[in-house]
């Protein structure tokens, strides 16, 4: 594979990830507000693991713009 | 098992009998589950403390000779993981609301979102081209986690077809359905890892 | 897990299920939690005779400076195995899954545990665990050591990978095993039941339950860790590849120091029900000695360091370790103290029970109080790998561990079979052990202050005198758990009928048959007060039929023959 071609696959896979990241971000946060009365204590683990996966959306969105690239990485 | 004495259809009719005995051993199952995952989750902070471990440890980051990882790849790659945990929501929350055929279709995607992740993963580690035990501590760190938790993935994926196999055959009731709970916590924990994962290799 | 009846006040809980028929679902694959404590035992008391044997093999080896009984490759994995054998295989089984699984869901009143099918599978990885450890003898065992420190266990032979495997698997039986107790303890309380009324002995394990669940993954990491080192070549612990040896010391003493307390915590919970019953009085400090039991579970994970003052470390790191090691005297001395306290001006009746309890008190002081100096760094530079170690942890796991077994061995096996072990015999075993126990290990504290290395097969002439001391007493150790042993099996069909609560004691197991029923309990009791109170009616409700149809109802319940 070109490197012309790498670069455009790069690209894509930023683009996308930065829209389902988007999606998936807003999804976790409703679905938070929506579960935020919920009770017991499966639902206490719910929450804090839909916190953790809208951080975790927004931790990938940042890394697709290359921002907070880490030492081990190809920007 | 509590899952042999229920009828065999989400719409049937509860017999209190049992209804008393699955609320008991509903508590039971749940926080044994949790305890589960607490014991999983210090298995993999004990590898990851191993890893940061190496990696203070004055060979610098990564490793001389050591591969760069591909930060394009692992951002769309975490998206589909995390969307899955998405998705995997979306099935429960249908469940309570008694929509079968909703349910059906968010663990679906849930499964194949689980399979393009570990799809993306095999990419990544062929681009690498190193090998887990001649490439130092770079495979001692990254191949041991990322595949350890490739493997709960893998694991995930199995148990969540599992569950709806079991859902289609009338195993839980739209009332009872505490085994779909539990695929939940575990899809999230794998979800919620990964976050954790991400962080320590792609952007620390 | 419809078949389990759980706790509640009638509906379904009260639901008796027929108990299984046949020998293999009855004794072998028995989901009851009586059997399977039983089977704990019987499988850790197999181990503990081998590895007593491996032991005896060592004190042969010691008799003479020059050594010569075997090679010191074959000492290096006698003692490997020996150290392996009696932390894994024999006291932690011994008081989880033994000890633990027979009473606690007795004493608080429900019917098994949470998730009997996990309990079985607990079981049965174990002894396929114990018998890889063995087999490992047969690929070259593991010879750096119980420890196994890299890059020692790096070159060891190929038996060392096999000993990981086994060791992984007893600690994935340790943590279904910590997960299924917990939750019992937390869910499965009588009414009643309030966490201040549990008795002492399930405050034991209710602090032990977290740290098999959590320490043992740790080790489980670790132990992962070593192998894919050694058969895949990943670089953890190999230096030449990058790799930290110290990396090992820390991952495997962050489970190890709390396994230390896996192996007291609960021995402790036998004393404090042992002791209160034999001086007929209240324990004193009830409260005291459950919060100390879960501040020793939560200090214990922060101290693993101690192990490595000698391994390199800042000063700066040793000091704060150095002090939260001492803390924890503190706790444990709350212990001994309250059961002197329960011991003064108690109406004494020294059972064998009774006197391994107050052995115990003894011989854990002493070895607490080593264990305190070597918490001090300079002293530890000075101690650290001499005989004064194995003295001191020698002290706690047999004077402490093994005494706390024997001593509830004797308590509850009138509850396990119905039938007293012979205590005039049980009495001269206690005796010996006694006697043999400091004979062995009182001179390696002299001979380890003088500077013997452990882990060697020949040692300098001058400590030979003390040694053979030593080896001579070591036999009168084992010939008084023979003596235990041939008690246990003569008195299973011989012995001399109980009763169903031979030592008055007042806790919930002592209230029904002996052996109990299949489902324990017929009508799950309420529960009023904390079990202690001497002076007081038993404070239960809705036992009345417990008895009833029993083959004990017409013979005499006083504690006979035992004054």
């Amino acid at each position: 594979m070109s490197e012309a071609a790498q670069h455009t696959i790069a690209h894509v896979e930023r683009i996308l990830a930065v829209i389902f990241g988007l999606v998936v971000l807003g999804v976790a946060l409703v679905a938070l507000k929506n579960d935020w009365h919920s009770k017991g204590i499966e639902n206490q683990v719910f929450k804090m693991m839909l916190g953790l996966l809208a951080l975790g959306a927004f931790l990938a969105i940042l890394a697709a713009f290359n921002v907070l690239a880490g030492h081990g990485v190809e920007v | 098992m509590a899952v042999a004495t229920i009828p065999h259809s989400p719409f049937a009719h509860d017999d209190p009998e049992v209804d008393l005995l699955y609320s008991e051993t509903r508590e039971l199952r749940v926080q044994g589950f949790l305890l589960f995952m607490v014991s999983d989750l210090v298995l993999f902070s004990s590898f990851i403390f191993a890893y940061l471990y190496l990696r203070s440890s004055g060979q610098g980051w990564p490793p001389p000779g050591g591969p760069k990882l591909d930060l394009a790849l692992a951002s769309i790659n975490s998206v589909i993981l995390f969307g899955s945990g998405a998705t995997m929501h979306f099935a429960l929350e249908n469940w309570k609301h008694s929509k079968f055929m909703k349910f059906a279709g968010w663990m679906v995607a849930t499964i194949v979102l689980g399979s393009l992740f570990l799809s993306g993963q095999v990419i990544e580690y062929a681009k690498l081209a190193v090998g887990w035990g001649d490439s130092g501590i770079f495979g001692a760190g990254f191949y041991t986690l990322t595949g350890m938790h490739g493997f709960h993935v893998f694991c995930g994926v199995i148990y969540l077809t599992v569950l709806l196999l079991q859902a289609t055959h009338g195993t839980y009731t739209f009332k009872k359905y505490t085994g779909l709970t539990l695929g939940t916590l575990y899809w999230h924990f794998v979800d919620v890892i990964w976050v954790v994962l991400f962080s320590i290799f792609y952007l620390l | 897990m419809a078949t389990e009846a759980l706790h509640g006040g009638g509906g379904i809980a009260d639901h008796i299920h027929p108990e299984p028929q046949g020998f293999i679902r009855k004794y072998v694959f028995s989901i009851d939690h009586k059997i399977i404590g039983i089977q704990y035992m019987i499988t850790a008391g197999i181990f503990l005779i081998l590895g007593g044997m491996l032991a005896e093999l060592i004190r042969v080896q010691l008799m003479k400076a020059n050594g010569g009984f075997m090679t010191p490759d074959t000492y290096n994995e006698v003692y490997s195995i020996h150290g392996s054998t009696m932390v894994w295989l024999v006291i932690i089984p011994m008081l989880t899954g033994g000890f633990g699984n027979f009473v606690f869901p007795l004493q608080i009143g429900a019917r098994d545990v949470a998730f009997p099918w996990l309990n079985m599978l607990s079981f049965w990885i174990f002894p396929v665990a114990g018998l890889m450890v063995y087999a490992s003898f047969l690929m070259g065992a593991p010879s750096a050591g119980w420890t196994e420190y890299p890059p020692m266990s790096l070159q060891g032979q190929a038996g060392t990978s096999m000993w990981a495997a086994a060791i992984f698997l007893v600690g994935v039986s340790s943590t279904l095993t910590g997960i299924n107790f917990l939750v019992t303890i937390l869910k499965m309380r009588a009414p009643g039941m309030t966490f201040t009324r549990m008795p002492l002995f399930v405050w034991g394990q209710f602090a032990t339950a977290p740290l098999l669940m959590i320490a043992t993954t740790a080790l489980g990491a670790a132990l992962a860790a070593l192998f894919m080192q050694r058969e895949f070549g990943v670089a953890f612990f190999d230096p030449t590849k990058g790799g930290s040896p110290l990396l090992w010391q820390h991952l495997f003493w962050f489970y190890s120091h709390p396994a230390v307390y896996i192996m007291i915590l609960p021995a402790f919970g036998i004393l404090s029900e042992v002791i209160p019953t034999f001086a007929r009085k209240p324990i004193f400090g009830y409260k005291m000695i459950a919060f100390s039991s879960c501040a020793i579970a939560i200090l214990g994970f922060m101290v693993w360091a101690h192990h490595m003052f000698t391994s390199g470390m800042a000063p700066a790191l040793q000091l704060p370790f150095m002090v939260l090691t001492m803390t924890i005297a503190v706790p444990t001395g709350v212990k001994i103290f309250s059961w002197m306290t329960t011991l003064f001006g108690g109406v004494l009746r020294f059972t064998t029970a009774m006197l391994f309890s107050v052995g115990f008190v003894a011989l854990f002081t002493l070895g607490g109080i080593t264990g305190v100096w070597l918490a001090a760094v300079p002293f530890d530079l000075h101690a650290h790998g001499t005989y004064f170690i194995v003295a001191h942890f020698h002290y706690v796991l047999v004077g402490g561990s093994l005494m706390g077994i024997f001593a509830g061995l004797f308590f509850w096996f009138p509850k396990m079979t119905g039938r007293y072990l012979n205590e005039t015999w049980g009495k001269v075993s206690f005796w010996l052990f006694f006697i043999g126990m400091n004979g062995t290990f009182l001179p390696m504290h002299v001979n380890g202050l003088g500077g013997q290395p452990r882990r060697t097969a020949t040692y300098d002439p001058q400590f030979q005198g003390l040694n053979q001391i030593e080896s001579i007493a070591s036999f009168i150790m084992t010939a008084a758990i023979l003596i235990i042993i041939i008690n246990i099996i003569v008195s299973i069909r011989n012995g001399k009928r109980s009763g169903h609560n031979p030592w008055n004691a007042r806790t919930l197991e002592w209230q029904i048959a002996s052996p109990p029923p299949y489902y324990n309990f017929k009508h799950i009791p309420t529960v009023f007060h904390a079990p202690y109170d001497f002076s007081e009616p038993l404070p239960y409700r809705g036992l009345e039929h417990e008895l009833e149809g029993t083959v004990y109802e017409n013979e005499s319940l006083q504690p006979a023959g035992v004054h």
